[in-house]
């Protein structure tokens, strides 16, 4: 019993060093992510059929497949091409964590598309017929009048797109990233002590959905003051 | 492309296993579902603590863990077990297949716990009242009254259960069950043509996640057809 407690507080320790890569890996997709949901939005919502049927299948695609097999075309599968070893590109994709990046990043704007176009469409039709009746422009009332209320009416679902975005990220040990996960699983494959491992492992990433759980709560509250009766 | 030739039956019984571990962790996703959802509207504080422990243990650890968790935990206590009897035996462990199907039937059962008990409240109490007012026993009334109308509202994001599920099978390559992936790493090593082998194990997947949402589209029409007529 000593032994194990000795041996968790020993590797919770080490464990907690690849906290930084793991924040790292949702912070950079996330905000990646984020810009490539925008484009793809305003794609969604766009006139143009064609431009709305690529970001269609761009979500179909991404949606319908398991990230795990996304990042193992990226990590693995790319550099078969001699053009992509050859590329400006092949920095980012040479090492783990540069694929993680991109696959994360990738896989989580198809989600966070299909949230953001949940709030765009949630928000009162009459609010943008009053913007255009007052005079302001299509792009105008979207900027101004749409996409606040669509931010803050997606930011539930949102949440949820965050915490399996970190969630996610342990996928990145098996493409010898060496976040938590990955030095978790180092240490179990030294000591073979599963339990104690992946338990306090489990344990450090729930405190962690914990924390976004009341971040996100706290910003939904904020945005939402406005809104109490 | 012909790099794939001599693969293609590898692919086929893998994905046959895919296909089998999907079907046997749907079962028991559901069943966990239905005992959590039923724990948690009990009045039992007990019951209800546990099944919020387990929605929020299961929804908040990475899926990776829980199926690492499993098959290796699950080893070393078999291993244990088994020394005592036989000292001789140096690893035992319980199949992938069935490690794997367990933790990812808990994980999405966990996400299903949440669905059906919102299902269940969205069944109006007056339903319910009235079907015991009609001498309906409690099992009929959940039988006929309240499975039928909470499925209509579950059916949506148990579709999207049904696909997280399906796309889960994936990890269970990581504790070395031939999956699709598994054979996808064995093909590259062979012909040394990763991009294409593990371009079919996305093609199949987004086959099966296809196949699931029009499933649920039909089922959908069906469970909502007596709302057509209402228009």
């Amino acid at each position: 019993m000593t032994e194990s407690i000795s041996l968790i507080s020993g590797s919770v320790f080490s464990m907690l060093s690849g906290i930084g890569v793991t924040f790292q890996l949702i912070f950079i997709s996330a905000i990646l992510g984020m810009i490539l949901a925008v484009i793809l939005l305003l794609m969604r919502i766009s006139n143009k059929w064609y431009l709305n049927y690529l970001a269609q299948l761009y979500i179909y695609i991404f949606r319908g497949t398991p990230i795990l097999v996304q990042l193992f075309i990226i990590y693995y599968g790319l550099p078969q091409f001699e053009f992509v070893r050859e590329s400006f590109l092949w920095p980012v994709l040479r090492d783990g964590f540069g694929c993680a990046v991109v696959a994360l990043f990738l896989n989580s704007a198809a989600y966070t598309t299909e949230i953001l176009r949940g709030g765009v469409l949630s928000v009162d039709k009459g609010l943008v017929e009053a913007a255009s009746a007052l005079g302001l422009s299509k792009r105008q009332s979207f900027i101004h009048i749409t996409a606040p209320i669509a931010i803050r009416l997606s930011l539930p679902a949102y949440s949820n797109e965050f915490i399996s975005l970190l969630k996610s990220t342990a996928l990145a040990s098996t493409i010898t990233v060496v976040d938590m996960t990955g030095i978790g699983r180092t240490i179990v494959s030294e000591t073979f002590a599963p339990y104690e491992i992946y338990i306090s492992l489990a344990l450090i990433y729930i405190v962690l959905t914990f924390i976004i759980q009341k971040i996100f709560g706290s910003l939904e509250s904020i945005l939402s003051r406005y809104t109490k009766k | 492309m012909e790099a794939l030739s001599g693969w293609w039956d590898d692919y086929f019984w893998a994905s046959i296993v895919v296909l089998k571990i999907f079907l046997t962790s749907l079962i028991f996703m559901v069943l966990f579902g239905l005992v959590g959802a039923t724990a948690k509207l009990s009045n039992n504080v007990v019951a209800n603590k546990l099944a919020s422990i387990y929605t929020v243990v299961f929804r908040g650890t990475p899926e990776i863990l829980v199926v690492l968790l499993l098959y290796f935990g699950s080893a070393l206590a078999l291993t244990t077990i088994a020394q005592v009897f036989d000292p001789s035996i140096r690893f035992i462990d319980i199949p992938p297949f069935w490690a794997g199907t367990f933790a990812i039937s808990f994980i999405v059962g966990s996400y299903a716990t949440e669905t059906f008990r919102g299902a269940f409240l969205s069944v109006s109490q007056g339903n319910i009242e009235a079907a015991r007012a009609l001498g309906l026993t409690r099992f009929q009334t959940l039988l006929h009254v309240q499975i039928p109308e909470m499925w209509r509202v579950a059916l949506p994001p148990f579709g999207n259960h049904m696909l997280s599920l399906v796309k889960d099978t994936s990890l269970i390559s990581i504790i070395g069950l031939n999956e699709t992936l598994y054979i996808a790493k064995q093909a590259t090593s062979v012909t040394g043509k990763p991009f294409t082998m593990y371009i079919v194990v996305g093609a199949i997947y987004l086959g099966f996640s296809t196949v699931i949402t029009l499933v649920v589209m039909l089922l959908e029409k069906y469970a909502n057809q007596h709302l057509k007529v209402e228009k």
